[in-house]
């Protein structure tokens, strides 16, 4: 990611701080009404929008304080994209979609208006968007690509889904986002035709696709049981690992969480700590997916930093892959990379 | 000094040329292996799509990869536009654009003989330019025409493309330097053009029914959001038939110049078949709130026209008649026709169910509705929706009223766009990938 040089962000990370919808828009008007690039302006817009995510993770705002911050930047996207609307359509068109279970559409937002700041007509599906409406777009718009961008791992196995519908009607597609890690390996390897590192990246790539792709055949996928089986499990593994965890890192003092309705035990002082237990078993899927264990490395430094920024012990985390190994004893493969590639 | 092959004529008594034009057996073996792998890929290629210009963009890409050594040199597709008179063209160097030329049965008679005879042709452009080669007979556009020729001495293959009855079009093929089409070669060609054709035929009677569907689907998705000084509008759409875009839930707000009328409503049933009553209902309702605002009348009026109209379908809906109130609030009236009430959310967190209820709409004459206000102060959010939402069916459990009101309490005072997304988010994590009914929510708040 580049900062965006010449743009200021003091202004806007001001309109966010303060929740002001309208001074963002204005801001934003005027830097493109100054004739700045709408690229620049979007750079400028995820930077601040990184930091609110980081805010978030340090415990700073909560997560309330978060989605604000975040329908500020979401009108400020619209309001970029109302002016490059005008741009004349001189490319082709692009369908581009959130993964499903997928619900930062700020990035799928920043594509689709800096694509249409360089004269590509681009259909968005989603939020959340499902495979077949995303395989309706395709057959009644015939798009020359399509973008996908996921940036949570538990909506890989959605994306992967996507890449193999775009796939099978000869589009190429393109993805990003931080679920797919910061290089182009695991797009590669779930069958996308190019990865992307962010909007302004998106719109080069894009412009270098080749017009038809072949479907492929399916690819040897030796862990698909195993996947299908902990998609089919994770409710009751999301409790057990909780359980597991809570019990050894303070047993008589386990506090209580709300999960399901249902009040379940929780490990004493680690904030959020059922959010950290389902990333963990969706990284988990993901790294099987790939093939690589990547997702869990990212997952276990996100753990870390975020048990940091809060002021826990990092033994929690050591703990953590414990419980998940020992509650994984089903899951064979599953079980054999949390062994070796936990922290 | 050779003659060149392409011209057909093996000099007599030329050994070494005979001995060339005799493949061996291992080539002989590869350019079967090499059609059979082509044929496999193709019934695979062209089975995945159903939009007409990437059928053909396939195809070409396919016959003419970009990377050379194809089974032709040069390829191109001309389609029957039935409707237009015309036929499109699409192919060549330039992948993209498509031209729509008329055929004259003067200028382009073997084209023409292709399409309707649905035999294929065969035509030799010679090594020399001076000679008439007839290609503009078959390629009926001088840019095309002019790439055909430039791979002189060639051969180009016509191939009719016929599907369930009809002729849909042509395949062009060119061969340049390197040789015509052996008999072998022409077999295979033709079978790829009935597979083609098939898939082309289909293509377009899906995108025929596409579009037919979409003007459908048009005219009954919810109209967007007002923009308006005094209060902000949010709402989420998610049909139980997701791909389809449209279902038995659905939502207005009638804004004028001193109130809006906001109405949520569900239809009995979903799909397509209830889309069309929610159409009916939505037409109902605007018209009624020309004459009389007050949600009471309005949901009056919707059930005697449901119930004069003799549908075997119910509607359930909530109206508001949203005006500004004391101290940058609103003052909200409501009435409800056999829906679920709505809910306040109170800046501190604090939920409140609105006490009013009424009879569904359209199967009992002359119902009369009660009203009560609601005053929302700046922070409040009054959130409508569907029983879809309350109702989302999980692994092993029903969403229910309790989460619903869990999730609200924690974006107390986020304002109505995060409200409804936040819920939306936790329903759909809730279903883990099951079907669910459609589900729909209308949220408003004082404009801060």
């Amino acid at each position: 990611m580049r900062s965006s040089g010449c743009i200021d962000p003091g202004p806007f990370e001001r309109a966010v701080a303060v929740r002001s919808v309208d001074d963002a828009i204005a801001w934003a008007g005027e830097r493109l009404d100054d004739g700045a690039d709408p690229l620049d302006v979007l750079d400028t817009i995820a930077e601040v929008q990184r930091r609110v995510g980081e805010r978030w993770a340090s415990g700073e705002w909560t997560v309330a304080q978060e989605h604000d911050a975040t329908s500020v930047a979401v009108a400020t996207i619209e309001a970029v994209d109302a002016r490059v609307r005008d741009v004349p359509s001189r490319n082709g068109h692009v369908v581009l979609t959130c993964a499903e279970r997928e619900w930062h559409a700020v990035p799928a937002l920043m594509v689709a208006a800096a694509l249409r700041s360089r004269g590509w007509t681009v259909t968005v599906l989603g939020p959340s968007a499902s495979v077949a409406r995303f395989s309706a777009a395709l057959q009644d718009l015939g798009p020359d690509a399509t973008a996908v961008s996921c940036s949570v791992l538990g909506a890989l196995p959605a994306a992967r889904r996507f890449i193999e519908a775009s796939r099978t009607a000869g589009i190429p597609v393109v993805v990003g986002g931080s679920a797919f890690g910061g290089d182009a390996s695991r797009a590669l390897a779930l069958g996308a035709t190019a990865w992307a590192a962010g909007a302004r990246e998106a719109v080069e790539t894009v412009a270098a696709l080749p017009s038809v792709v072949l479907a492929g055949g399916s690819a040897d996928d030796p862990s698909a049981q195993e996947r299908a089986a902990l998609e089919l499990a994770a409710d009751h593994l999301l409790g057990q690992v909780l359980r597991s965890w809570a019990a050894s890192s303070s047993p008589e003092s386990a506090e209580s969480a709300t999960m399901g309705g249902a009040r379940v035990a929780e490990p004493a002082g680690v904030p959020v700590a059922e959010d950290l237990v389902q990333q963990s078993l969706r990284a988990v899927i993901a790294s099987l997916l790939t093939g690589e264990p990547g997702p869990l490395h990212q997952t276990t430094a996100w753990v870390a930093a975020l048990l940091q920024a809060r002021g826990a012990s990092l033994e929690h985390l050591r703990r953590l892959g414990v419980s998940m190994e020992t509650e994984l004893r089903d899951f064979p493969l599953a079980q054999r990379l949390v062994r070796e590639h936990w922290a | 000094m050779s003659t060149c092959p392409s011209d057909g004529l093996a000099p007599a008594g030329a050994v070494p040329a005979v001995e060339a034009a005799v493949p061996s057996i291992d080539d002989l073996l590869a350019a079967t292996r090499r059609r059979a792998e082509l044929s496999a890929r193709l019934n695979a290629e062209l089975a995945g799509s159903l939009n007409v210009r990437r059928v053909v963009m396939r195809l070409l890409n396919l016959l003419v990869p970009e990377r050379g050594d194809g089974f032709a040199d040069w390829a191109m597709v001309a389609m029957a536009d039935e409707v237009k008179g015309v036929v499109q063209l699409h192919g060549g160097l330039e992948p993209g654009p498509v031209t729509n030329v008329a055929l004259d049965p003067h200028l382009h008679p073997a084209l023409g003989r292709v399409m309707l005879s649905g035999h294929t042709e065969t035509l030799q452009v010679s090594h020399d330019p001076q000679i008439d080669d007839g290609v503009d007979t078959l390629i009926p556009d001088a840019t095309l025409c002019e790439q055909a020729r430039t791979l002189r001495p060639a051969e180009v293959l016509a191939c009719p493309l016929s599907a369930r009855g009809h002729s849909v079009g042509a395949l062009l093929l060119v061969r340049g330097n390197s040789g015509g089409f052996p008999q072998e070669d022409i077999d295979f060609a033709e079978q790829v053009a009935a597979r083609f054709a098939l898939a082309l035929d289909s293509a377009r009677l899906y995108e025929d029914r596409a579009r037919v569907a979409a003007a459908v689907e048009r005219s009954l998705r919810p109209a967007a959001l007002p923009m308006m000084p005094h209060v902000q509008f949010a709402a989420t759409f998610r049909p139980a038939a997701e791909h389809l875009q449209i279902g038995g839930d659905f939502y207005d707000v009638h804004a004028s110049e001193e109130d809006c009328v906001a109405v949520l409503g569900d239809v009995c049933g979903k799909g397509i078949d209830a889309a069309v009553l929610t159409g009916r209902a939505r037409q109902s309702i605007r018209t009624a709130v020309l004459f009389d605002r007050q949600p009471g009348r309005v949901l009056s009026t919707l059930n005697t026209v449901l119930y004069e109209q003799g549908s075997d379908r119910f509607v359930t809906a909530v109206c508001a008649r949203v005006r500004p109130g004391e101290g940058g609030g609103l003052s909200i009236d409501l009435a409800v026709a056999g829906h679920p009430p709505p809910l306040v959310l109170r800046a501190d967190g604090t939920i409140e169910e609105v006490q009013v209820w009424g009879r569904l709409a359209g199967v009992l004459a002359d119902l009369d509705y009660d009203e009560v206000t609601v005053d929302l102060a700046p922070g409040d959010t009054l959130l409508l929706f569907s029983d879809g939402i309350f109702e989302a069916r999980g692994r092993d459990d029903v969403y229910g009223m309790g989460r619903l009101a869990g999730v609200m309490r924690s974006y107390a005072g986020a304002g109505p766009d995060a409200l409804c997304e936040a819920i939306e988010q936790d329903v759909v994590e809730f279903l883990a990938g099951h079907a669910h009914d459609d589900m729909t929510m209308l949220a408003m708040s004082p404009r801060g």
